[in-house]
């Protein structure tokens, strides 16, 4: 599965909602040094929201990244037909004797007297 | 046939040979998803100021669900793409311990100290 707009969506507003929640956390800080409180945790929401972000990235990500291919050498081999191996085009004829048999063929007289 | 090379599984095994174009291309999708997902998560701890033991315990985690998220990506034939589920979880565990340190310490430094 190629990596499709949806994807690029989800990784961007990945990004964006982990730069919010960075900044969030920021904010917060300087309200309590402002305060003069004490910092013991983040606000639970805030915690929430850059998990999720994370997990919405590494989503966007994985999936960016590029696909897995199959690993067995045969793998691309066995989806063609015995006549592709078959195919030489080293060894095409086209100026074969035997088309003198063919209903259709042409016979030019006229060259084989002029030599 | 080029491009290509065999290893023997096991003895019991019968030979399958790899594609070796295939098996690259997979270790390098790997690897992308795994550094950024030490950046990221390393980040991700920094913003949440976490400190000490819990910023390990924090990237052992995100080690964890990178690899449950890599399986879920694989699918149901996990054995088509890579040769074994212990390796994708182990390798590069403390080549991306670093990276993670650097994010995680920049971004506490910028949210939680400054």
């Amino acid at each position: 599965m190629p990596a499709t707009l949806f994807h690029r969506f989800v990784l961007i507003i990945g990004f964006l909602s982990l730069f919010h929640a960075a900044y969030s956390a920021a904010q917060h800080r300087s309200f309590l040094r402002i305060n003069e409180q004490t910092f013991t945790h983040l606000p639970l929401d805030i915690i929430f929201q850059s998990v999720g972000s994370l997990f919405a990235v590494m989503y966007g990500v994985m999936h960016i990244a590029g696909d897995f291919k199959e690993i067995k050498a045969s793998a691309d081999l066995e989806n063609k037909t015995w006549e592709t191996y078959r195919n030489v085009p080293s060894f095409y004829t086209f100026n074969h004797r035997g088309r003198t048999f063919s209903p259709f063929y042409i016979h030019s007289q006229h060259s084989d007297e002029s030599e | 046939m080029s491009g290509s090379k065999a290893k023997s599984e096991k003895s019991s095994t019968p030979t399958v040979a790899y594609s070796e174009i295939a098996v690259r291309n997979n270790a390098t999708v790997v690897e992308y998803c795994r550094t950024s997902m030490a950046a990221l998560s390393g980040c991700t701890a920094g913003l949440l100021g976490l400190t000490g033991l819990h910023g390990a315990a924090f990237y052992i985690f995100t080690v964890f669900v990178l690899w449950f998220m890599i399986n879920l990506k694989a699918g149901s034939q996990f054995n088509k793409f890579f040769m074994s589920r212990k390796a994708l979880l182990t390798n590069g565990f403390f080549g991306q311990l670093f990276t993670y340190i650097l994010c995680w310490t920049f971004l506490y430094g910028m949210v939680h100290v400054y």
